[in-house]
Formats: structure tokens, C-alpha cells, sequence
């Protein structure tokens, strides 16, 4: 065995690099301008969306076992299962079947009452279909990352619905992925429209003993709300079209201490589903609208 | 190298070793992560810091560093959180490579513990600073499993490097 092979070399004295706590210093402060660029300049985002693009097939690779998994299983679902599915399919296809007729009528008389008052008419949204890939793994925050992004005309800001209501909104763009942020996630909030009322609030996400919910700010004590009663997106935010089903109204608390309730909802969305539509911000439409001729 | 009592004579180290399984470590974190359990541990983190003692010389502070930013972005949290966290995991090995070799496991065990736990709590001021809420105490557990992760590191990262180099019936040793 040669000598050289054990690590008995002398070790190279006088080429040893920085010292360590030189690199600890210079990383470290590397790390807190990073940190700072992150949060407050946003300027980390072409380095992220490039390392987000190099690590996609590392995790193609992870969800292979969990996807062959699951499409075993779905082979094995009993034929009961898949009928009993069918069945409720079709119940609900009819029930969709006579809304929609009603849909048709209504929206050519709301577009005639539209013509008759000189409104704008409102526009048809554009929208594709995307899968969720994942969860991110942060367990801090509720994001979900789907497969279509910049390359398939993902933008920013994207409101995501599925076939509940309104599960978030884009708020990281990659060129092949984007970050969904769910609706009961800390960070984020949505303004909504009480369909009972009429009255415009702002819902943000919030957990409500470890459920995930989102909750109602700054309504007075004394407001009309009710349990059960149904938020919708009230379309004047410029991201959201108007009439998405958001949430249901699970728990109110009033006290006599704090002049504001609070008002708890449960999303509709499933946000646990396979697909998600993708929506443009209504905001992008009226632009590209009024720049055009 | 510093060599315990009954330890066997290392054969030298592959880099190409030391690579894959840090490699290896990234796709099981990727993979324990999609689970979003908070006291799981890090298995990057133990195999960063268990390469900063054995090989100082090879996986650093810069390396730490690089891994670190990665893993945020696969995680998609603050950029640069995790770079902090395995910058000063790398940093503590480095201060303790030369000492920690002397002793047998289990107190090298009991030695690593606060290290882990700085990393991990480095990692918590960076998100309450920054707004998330406190996730609840089981994330004490990490550095926890991560100590006890440590036999088993030494056990496969140090294996390649006890295996008989050129085996001889005829020789003693």
C-alpha cells in the first residue's frame, strides 16, 4: 500500500484558505443580505426561480414513488366504489345541468339590462387546468406547488380556484412550476362580499385551534353576520373575478370588551384535490383591454 | 486523522463518497419534508456537520453554505435561512473536529447536542424575526433524533473506508 494513500501527508500549511471564521463572518453576512433581499427588495427572485429550475428533477424524482403508489391503489379501488362515484357524478351533473340552463338565461338578460344602462359587459375569464404537484415542505406556511408556470402564461397574482370555491392565489412564478398560496395561509387575504348582506370584508387566513380557517377583520360588534352565510369574491379588487364561492361562516364570537367580532369561515375549496384552474387576474384583462384598439 | 481507542486504521476518503451522500441526504430531506412534520430531522445537518469533523478540509463552511440556499429554495422558505443555519453548523464542527474524535460515541453524542440545538434555534429567531408563529413544541425533537442519527452516520459514511483495502490471507493485519 502506498504511504501517500493514508491521510499521513503533512496537511498543506501555507495554502489552508481563509480562516474559518472569516468564511463564517463573510457567509454569514452573505446570508442576512440575502435575508433582507428576500423579504423586504425582493431581489432573490431571478436566483431562486434558477435553483428552482435546476432542483425540479430531483423532485420529479422524489414524487415518482409516492404517485406509483397512489395510481396502484386507484387500481384497486373496488367496483362498488367506482359506481357509487358514477352515481353521485351523474345526480350532480343533472342538478349542474338545470343551474347552468338558468345561468344561460340570466346572463343573456343581465347582458340586455348591461346593454340597456350603458355598463361595460363583463368579461369572460381565461383559464387553464393545472395539477398540484406537492405541498411546499415549510411547515409554516400553506403554499401548494402546481405544474404549469411563466412558460404556460402563469402570471403573478393568479387567482387558483378548484371545484369548491377559491383555493388562493400565485404569489412565486417559476418557468415551469408555480407557488400556490392557499387561502388559510397567515399571509394571505382576500377581499370578500357577504352574499346575505352585501357587505364587503376583508378575510384573512387564520387557524382556529390548529384548524386551518380563514377570518373575517375589522367587523364591528354589532355587524349583521350570521353563521352559515355565504362569502363570495366581490370583484372590485382587480384580481379576483366576481361571484367565486370563498367561504362559510363557521363560528362568531362577539364580547362586550372588544368593539370588533370575530368571525371565522371555513373555506369551500376542497384544497386537497389533484386540479386546480388556473385564472388571469381580472386586473391584467382590463388593461390588455383598454390597450388595445 | 485522529484515531479512537479500537478503532480501526481509515482508508483514505473519496470525494466522489462524500458528494453522493450528501446528494443522498438532499433527496431524503426532500422526501421527509413532504410530509411537514416539524420533529423529523435533518438529515443534511447531520451529514454536513458529520463531514465538517471527519473531513474539515473537504466540506466547509462554503459548501454548508451552498446547501443551505438549496435547500430554501426547495423548501421555498427565506432565502438564506437555511444557509445561516448549516454556515454555523459547519463553523461549531470545525471548532470541535479536533477534540470530539478522542472520545467514544456516545460522548461524542453528548458533546453534539448543544451544537444542534444552536443550529436548529438559529433557524427559529430567523422565522419568529420574520413573522411566522411559534410552530409548537415538538420541533424540540429534531436536534434530538438528529443526536441519535449520529451512530448511525458513523456507521455508514465511515463504512467505505473500513473496508480491507487489499485483503491477504497470509498477513496479520
Amino acid at each position: 500500500m502506498a504511504l501517500e494513500s493514508l491521510d499521513r501527508s503533512p496537511p498543506p500549511f501555507f495554502r489552508v484558505g481563509f480562516a474559518p471564521l472569516t468564511k463564517l463572518i463573510f457567509f454569514g453576512v452573505l446570508s442576512v443580505v440575502l435575508m433582507f433581499g428576500d423579504k423586504q427588495l425582493q431581489f432573490t427572485q431571478p436566483v431562486r426561480a434558477g435553483l428552482a429550475t435546476l432542483i425540479l428533477p430531483f423532485q420529479w424524482l422524489v414524487l415518482q414513488p409516492g404517485q406509483a403508489l397512489s395510481s396502484v391503489s386507484q387500481y384497486f379501488e373496488s367496483l362498488d366504489d367506482a359506481q357509487q362515484k358514477m352515481k353521485q357524478a351523474q345526480s350532480q351533473a343533472l342538478m349542474q345541468s338545470l343551474r347552468a340552463q338558468l345561468v344561460e338565461q340570466l346572463q343573456l338578460e343581465n347582458q340586455n339590462l348591461r346593454l340597456l344602462m350603458g355598463l361595460q359587459s363583463s368579461v369572460a375569464t381565461p383559464s387553464q387546468v393545472a395539477e398540484v404537484l406537492f405541498n411546499v415542505p415549510d411547515p409554516y406556511n400553506q403554499r401548494i406547488v402546481i405544474d404549469k408556470g411563466q412558460l404556460k402564461g402563469v402570471s403573478l397574482g393568479s387567482p387558483v380556484i378548484d371545484t369548491g370555491g377559491v383555493v388562493g392565489q400565485v404569489t412565486r412564478v417559476y418557468p415551469l412550476t408555480a407557488e400556490v398560496t392557499l387561502l388559510t395561509d397567515r399571509d394571505q387575504t382576500i377581499p370578500v362580499l357577504n352574499s346575505r348582506t352585501g357587505a364587503r370584508n376583508i378575510a384573512s387566513g387564520d387557524s382556529l385551534s390548529g384548524v386551518p380557517l380563514v377570518e373575517l377583520k375589522f367587523v364591528p360588534a354589532s355587524a349583521d353576520v350570521k353563521e352559515g352565510d355565504l362569502l363570495t369574491t366581490s370583484g372590485i379588487d382587480g384580481v379576483y373575478p366576481a361571484g367565486l364561492q370563498v367561504a362559510r361562516i363557521s363560528h362568531i364570537e362577539r364580547r362586550v370588551d372588544i368593539s370588533f367580532a370575530r368571525i371565522h369561515a371555513k373555506p369551500l375549496a376542497d384544497m386537497k384535490g389533484r386540479h386546480v384552474l388556473v385564472l388571469q387576474p381580472t386586473g391584467a384583462q382590463v388593461t390588455t383591454k383598454g390597450k388595445a384598439p | 486523522m485522529i484515531m479512537t481507542r479500537r478503532e480501526a486504521l481509515l482508508l483514505p476518503v473519496s470525494p466522489w463518497f462524500i458528494v453522493a451522500s450528501l446528494m443522498v441526504c438532499l433527496v431524503l430531506n426532500m422526501l421527509l419534508g413532504l410530509t411537514q412534520a416539524i420533529w423529523l430531522p435533518d438529515l443534511l445537518a447531520v451529514c454536513i456537520f458529520f463531514w465538517g469533523i471527519h473531513q474539515p478540509r473537504r466540506v466547509g463552511i462554503g459548501i454548508a453554505f451552498c446547501l443551505g440556499l438549496w435547500t430554501d429554495v426547495q423548501q421555498s422558505s427565506l432565502m438564506g435561512q437555511h444557509a445561516l443555519t448549516y454556515a454555523i453548523l459547519s463553523y461549531c464542527a470545525f471548532t470541535l473536529h479536533r477534540r470530539l474524535l478522542w472520545f467514544p460515541i456516545k460522548e461524542q453524542m453528548i458533546q453534539i447536542i448543544p451544537f444542534l440545538f444552536l443550529s436548529e434555534a438559529t433557524g427559529w429567531v430567523i422565522r419568529l424575526t420574520t413573522g411566522d408563529d411559534f410552530p409548537g413544541w415538538p420541533l424540540l425533537l429534531s436536534p434530538l433524533f438528529e443526536t441519535l442519527l449520529w451512530p448511525a452516520a458513523n456507521f455508514i459514511l465511515l463504512a467505505p473506508q473500513r473496508r480491507a483495502h487489499d485483503p491477504d490471507d497470509n498477513r496479520p493485519i
